[in-house]
């Protein structure tokens, strides 16, 4: 990843070096020279996957991927992060599960919202989201310590469609269990 | 009767240069000029390719009233198309291949039969042709003594969503007809150009633990973590001499706005309020704007670094979620309907902190992430509309919007 990032860059900077940064003038050879062989795109970086589940052994506890599916994402209303009173059961079933069976593990809560604004405020609601979830969490008893907040944005949808159930579905809490 | 008229001169002065004033320039009072193509090599795609290019370069620069149609004709000829007698200017120009393979440009401006100016281009590969059509419109706004259009030449750094979570960072020039993706994989987001000479920026990087904002130096290739926050991690503005940035953190679960010293690496947090303060953007380098929930909805308040004091600077609109700041100048997102159950319009305004006038700068989509010129004279945005993405670009003082459309993917933030 870092070598590719790098020969980008370069890459990168080869060519603006020889194109944008001055108004082209003639005979201006020597700072279009370079740009030659490196104006092929570069190929796409293969993305990291990161071995969140895959592989876990299960030595006679449940898996991470198995308690993960048993936490209920926390849904939010629009433009808001407080947690609603509907709401309000299903972060003490996930608090139960996390203090029965995940005790051992460290809990990353990602905030995320729908597709309304891509600004740094829409980022802030989400984390918002994530903290009003890791207090009440708290709240019930869930270690401090071991929960980590990250804000998605509106750039983590699991719902794309452009209706008032998909946007709803996206305004949420996940739950991720990290080792 | 004589006080009555100074008073109405005085006003009339004290409006002219405020810019939240629409200034309705009517077309037909621009200047007419026509543009004329003498290519000898490549292709017919080709040289229309770069004939739309230069056409839509001419418009954005504003002061003429172009015609649009493509005309051929000998460079050589003493005599225009006759189609364009009767325009005031015209503008020929030819696109070739030298020997060695390098794309040449070469343009003259006419003007009553007359050549008013000349000029030639030479780069070394034609795919870096709309840089040159940038150029050439940019020199004949220089030629005609109008404001500088010096951001054409700036480069624009966008951060594109291909998948939830999967970005790209892509260098591109203004009308994002060229594309250079410069970080891929992973996900990567608000990328801030680090300085003026736009061989630096930053950006926010998902890839570790916590949010990270990272360096990059585009000269060595060297990319280097600057600081990371839990939760939140954004620059969101860069001081004119690049020491001093705005970020928004949130190392305890609580978004607020922190000065950062690029050389001392101290940081200092500006804002303490509860809820949500984001989008720190400097005014000068004592004061800034940003963005605050502190009524229970997003707007824009102003404060300074030193004080504790906020002012609130916007009184219209019910979610103002994003701004941009050019000396008295705010232009700021607004969220034009209520409805939290079907689609809503987000326009950008503009006000003056001097008057209380405010001025709608587009109508209709979601506009945001507006970032001033460095000049003031250019507002750069971001379109969505119709499932499209795009790159707008508004002249205030000529009235007029420009768009740019993404091909694939969603600009989430950008910088210029």
């Amino acid at each position: 990843m870092k070598s590719i990032l790098l020969s980008s860059v370069v890459t990168a900077l080869l060519v603006f070096s020889g194109c944008s940064d001055k108004s082209p003038k003639v005979d201006d050879t020597s700072s279009v020279s370079s740009s030659a062989t490196t104006t092929q795109e570069v190929e796409a970086v293969k993305t990291e996957t990161v071995a969140s589940d895959s592989g876990m052994i299960s030595s006679g506890s449940e898996s991470i991927s198995d308690l993960e599916s048993k936490l209920t994402s926390i849904y939010f209303a629009f433009d808001k992060f407080n947690i609603s009173s509907q709401m309000k059961n299903n972060v003490s079933a996930d608090a139960a599960i996390i203090k029965a069976n995940a005790s051992s593990y460290s809990l990353k809560l990602e905030g995320n919202c729908d597709e309304w604004g891509s600004d740094e405020y829409n980022f802030a609601l989400g984390l918002k989201r994530a903290d009003a979830v890791k207090k009440a969490l708290v709240a019930e008893g869930a270690d401090s310590s071991k929960i980590t907040m990250v804000s998605y944005g509106e750039s983590n949808p699991t719902c794309t469609a452009k209706t008032r159930d998909c946007w709803s579905k996206n305004r949420r809490v996940d739950f991720k269990l990290l080792p | 009767m004589k006080a009555l008229f100074t008073l109405l001169f005085i006003i009339s002065l004290s409006f002219a240069n405020d810019a939240t004033i629409e200034v309705i320039k009517k077309v037909e009072s621009l200047p007419s000029l026509a543009v004329e193509e003498s290519s000898t090599s490549y292709d017919d795609t080709f040289k229309l390719k770069f004939f739309k290019s230069f056409i839509a370069d001419l418009n954005v620069i504003s002061i003429f009233n172009v015609d649009r149609h493509y005309r051929k004709i000998d460079y050589d000829a003493n005599d225009v198309v006759v189609e364009n007698k009767d325009m005031k200017y015209v503008l020929r120009y030819q696109v070739f291949e030298d020997d060695s393979g390098y794309f040449n440009a070469r343009m003259k401006l006419i003007k009553e039969s007359q050549e008013v100016m000349n000029k030639n281009y030479r780069i070394k590969k034609k795919d870096f042709y709309m840089f040159i059509s940038h150029a050439m419109a940019y020199d004949i706004n220089e030629f005609m003594g109008e404001p500088s259009v010096e951001w054409m030449k700036r480069k624009v750094i966008f951060s594109r969503v291909v998948a939830p979570k999967k970005s790209e960072l892509v260098i591109a020039d203004y009308t994002l007809s060229y594309q250079f993706v410069v970080v891929s994989g992973g996900f990567n987001v608000f990328p801030k150009w680090a300085n003026k000479a736009q061989n630096k920026f930053y950006y926010t990087s998902f890839d570790g633990d916590k949010p990270t904002l990272k360096k990059v130096d585009i000269k060595t290739g060297k990319t280097k973590s600057i600081i990371s926050s839990d939760g939140m991690m954004i620059c969101s503005d860069v001081s004119d001499d690049g020491n001093k940035l705005l970020l928004t953190m949130a190392p305890k679960g609580q978004p607020d706005i922190y000065l950062y010293d690029v050389k001392s690496k101290k940081r200092s947090r500006v804002t303490k309020y509860g809820g949500i303060d984001v989008n720190g953007q400097f005014i000068d380098d004592k004061n800034i704007v940003f963005i605050s929930n502190r009524l229970g909805y997003p707007n824009v308040f102003s404060k300074e670094l030193a004080s504790n004091d906020v002012e609130q600077m916007v009184y219209y609109g019910k979610s103002n979620a994003a701004c941009t700041a050019h000396n008295e100048y705010i232009v700021y997102k607004a969220r034009e309907s209520s409805n939290a159950f079907s689609k809503n319009t987000f326009n950008l305004h503009l006000i003056s902190t001097k008057t209380d006038f405010i001025r709608r700068l587009t109508a209709s989509g979601v506009n945001e992430f507006p970032r001033f010129s460095k000049d003031g004279n250019a507002i750069l945005f971001i379109k969505n509309y119709k499932a499209q993405s795009s790159i707008g670009i508004i002249r205030l003082n000529h009235n007029k919007n420009y768009l740019f459309p993404l091909k694939y993917g969603k600009v989430q933030s950008m910088d210029w």
